[in-house]
């Protein structure tokens, strides 16, 4: 069996016994069928199983909700600075069609689209977080909160988001220090989302600008930045929606590069970190996870798609 | 050049001998395939009467923006590059992946983008990589192309509890997020065989992507379906597959072609990605594995960071470019997007 997880386990101290007691401890030796059952039922019940490797014995339903507001921190924060540049940049790219602004626009969010998230994430580390020069030292280039901090300020949990924590328990320093070191990946992991949510409101957004009412409403006289900001977004933003949600699949998909490039201890971190160690549950619920979020946010967006849009409903 | 202008102001007055008029003529061509909007009536009358038995849809026309020809321009570099680089280099495959000399040299004119870690000219290894990732980008999309088709055109032309149980399947693969079950899938391999690795590489791109291609088939093939001369070949007594390649397919290839163009970036940014990761072959000469390298050493070394990268975002935005022109021309209605 290709990279089978008792054999990792074992190692160099291979033992044929020792091999099959194992295999028959974490119930390897069941059929598929009767293997997946139990792993349904244990996933119900919160008993995810232990790492091998990694946290050394954990629980892994402890180790991962330990880590995963962290990510989530970093995506709704990315999710949120995408979406806000994102449809402001579409609206002028829209509005000023053909003009300067929308060639700038319009190619830089085709650039985005081409990025490498990875390779975004170095060139901020060298231009934002580089010691070697003076004028290029503004953030911490990894982690996801300084040593000195970690020892001398700890932050408890309470929520587990210690953007929330540290602010409940007055913690301030930890606060500041923890948002110094979110700034660079929420702008590398927000950059790559904004250029498709920019380019999905520009063109709805042109469709929505022909429609009769839009011309009605600037007969009527009403003021150009109303009819652009009411009367236009508010209908373009309705296919810009689902843009945003299916973003989601790209956004944790970066999330895992982006966290290890500026060595963020989040979900990602931890999801590689169980792959090159082969610690199979721990891949098994990480990927569980991530893709439950897929398909929680998938159904959301679906559903506030048909608060926005009523003939969607009525069909 | 100025002899060129030159002529051609003569020849207005004087009746010149034949060989500048030919110049000239070389010369407006050029002109009127590589500059936008530049028109000369008669080579659009040309253009119009050899359009009309090319394509009656103008498709040539359209693919005539100047984005598109970039993209284009770009791709082929990216080729030119993948298949003559023996010739480009001084260096061998495998003198580029064993150690060369003394580690991270500045870009000099002997190294005109500096050295790796291991003293492997970088400039090389951009080069040579450009095969790698060509080559798995299109294989693996070969892969999903088969398999699209195949479940696609089958599903929506025999309908029923087949075509439930496909779309289900598919609509499974779909729930993941891409880059995270191909991470893991590739993962799980063993290390140490290399081929493994590979494989790994391949089955996990070709596989994840099929879910596309079968919906977006299966979605015009439902409505070409209804066409008359489907029925009217049905009657003919042709045969399902027949009716299927040569009736149906062929009438539905407009969405897969533009998604095949946006899907090879796609896989060339998800490979540098998982390379990066650590989870690549990395024995392979390719621009992930040259980042993931170079990226404990990025203060000191930027040059081994920043041109790599590079080379996959020049390669990737091509693909891109190509893709919106694709789609401009092959589907105008989608004009604005």
């Amino acid at each position: 069996m290709p990279g089978d997880p008792i054999e990792q386990l074992m190692g160099n101290h291979f033992n044929i016994n020792t091999y099959n007691l194992l295999r028959h401890k974490y119930g390897f030796d069941e059929p598929i069928y009767i293997r997946f059952f139990v792993y349904l039922g244990n996933l119900f019940t919160g008993n995810w199983g232990q790492t091998f490797v990694v946290g050394k014995g954990m629980d892994v339903w402890t180790l991962i909700w330990q880590r995963f507001p962290r990510t989530a921190e970093l995506a709704i924060l990315a999710i949120v600075f995408a979406a806000i540049l994102g449809v402001n940049t579409g609206v002028i790219s829209a509005t000023h069609r053909n003009k300067t602004q929308d060639t700038v626009i319009r190619g830089s969010s085709l650039i985005g689209v081409a990025m490498p998230v990875f390779w975004l994430g170095l060139l901020f580390q060298l231009a934002f977080a580089n010691k070697n020069f003076p004028w290029t030292d503004f953030f911490p280039q990894i982690g996801y909160m300084s040593v000195n901090t970690i020892v001398y300020y700890p932050v408890t949990s309470i929520t587990g988001f210690t953007l929330i924590d540290s602010l409940i328990q007055g913690n301030f320093f930890a606060f500041w220090d923890h948002v110094q070191h979110l700034v660079l990946p929420t702008i590398t992991l927000g950059l790559i989302t904004l250029a498709s949510i920019s380019r999905q409101t520009r063109s709805s957004m042109l469709e929505v600008l022909e429609q009769d009412y839009i011309r009605t409403a600037r007969a009527k006289g009403v003021k150009e930045y109303t009819v652009i900001h009411k009367h236009a977004l508010n209908n373009a933003m309705i296919p810009a929606t689902t843009i945003i949600g299916l973003s989601i699949a790209g956004l944790l998909g970066g999330a895992v590069l982006t966290e290890n490039v500026f060595s963020y201890d989040g979900l990602g971190m931890l999801l590689v970190e169980a792959i090159s160690d082969k610690d199979y549950f721990l891949i098994n619920a990480i990927t569980f996870l991530l893709t439950l979020i897929f398909v929680i946010v998938n159904l959301i967006t679906d559903i506030i798609y048909g608060f926005l849009d009523p003939r969607i409903r009525l069909e | 050049m100025a002899f060129l202008i030159h002529a051609s102001v003569w020849n207005d007055k004087v009746n010149l001998h034949m060989e500048t008029e030919e110049e000239n003529k070389i010369l407006d061509v050029l002109k009127f395939i590589f500059w936008p909007r530049y028109r000369l009536e008669r080579l659009v009358k040309q253009k119009d009467e050899m359009e009309q038995f090319e394509s009656k849809r103008g498709f040539f026309k359209r693919m005539n923006a100047p984005l598109t020809i970039v993209g284009m321009v770009i791709i082929f570099t990216v080729f030119f590059i993948a298949i003559f680089a023996p010739w480009l280099t001084p260096y061998t495959d495998s003198q580029l992946r064993g150690i060369m000399g003394p580690y991270y040299q500045k870009p000099s004119l002997d190294h005109l983008l500096g050295t790796t870690v291991f003293g492997e000219d970088v400039l090389g290894r951009i080069i040579w990589g450009a095969r790698t990732s060509l080559s798995i980008g299109f294989t693996s999309l070969m892969i999903a192309l088969i398999g699209g088709i195949i479940v696609g055109l089958t599903a929506a032309y025999f309908g029923g509890a087949y075509d439930n149980i496909m779309m289900r399947i598919m609509d499974i693969l779909l729930a993941f997020p891409e880059l995270v079950l191909a991470l893991v899938i590739i993962g799980v391999f063993p290390q140490t065989v290399t081929n493994y690795r590979l494989t790994a590489i391949l089955i996990a791109f070709g596989v994840l992507s099929i879910p596309i291609y079968a919906r977006l088939l299966r979605g015009s093939v439902l409505s070409v379906k209804q066409n008359q001369y489907v029925e009217a070949a049905k009657v003919g007594g042709a045969s399902d597959i027949r009716i299927m390649f040569r009736h149906i397919m062929v009438n539905c290839l407009s969405p897969i072609i533009v998604n095949f163009s946006f899907d090879v970036g796609g896989i060339i940014l998800s490979l540098a990605g998982i390379s990066f990761l650590g989870f690549g072959d990395p024995s392979m000469i390719e621009w992930g594995n040259d980042l993931s390298v170079a990226r404990s050493n990025i203060l000191t070394a930027w040059w081994a960071v920043t041109f790599p990268g590079l080379a996959i975002l020049f390669t990737v935005f091509g693909f891109m470019l190509l893709g919106d022109g694709l789609r401009d021309a092959l589907d105008p209605r989608l004009k604005n997007l």
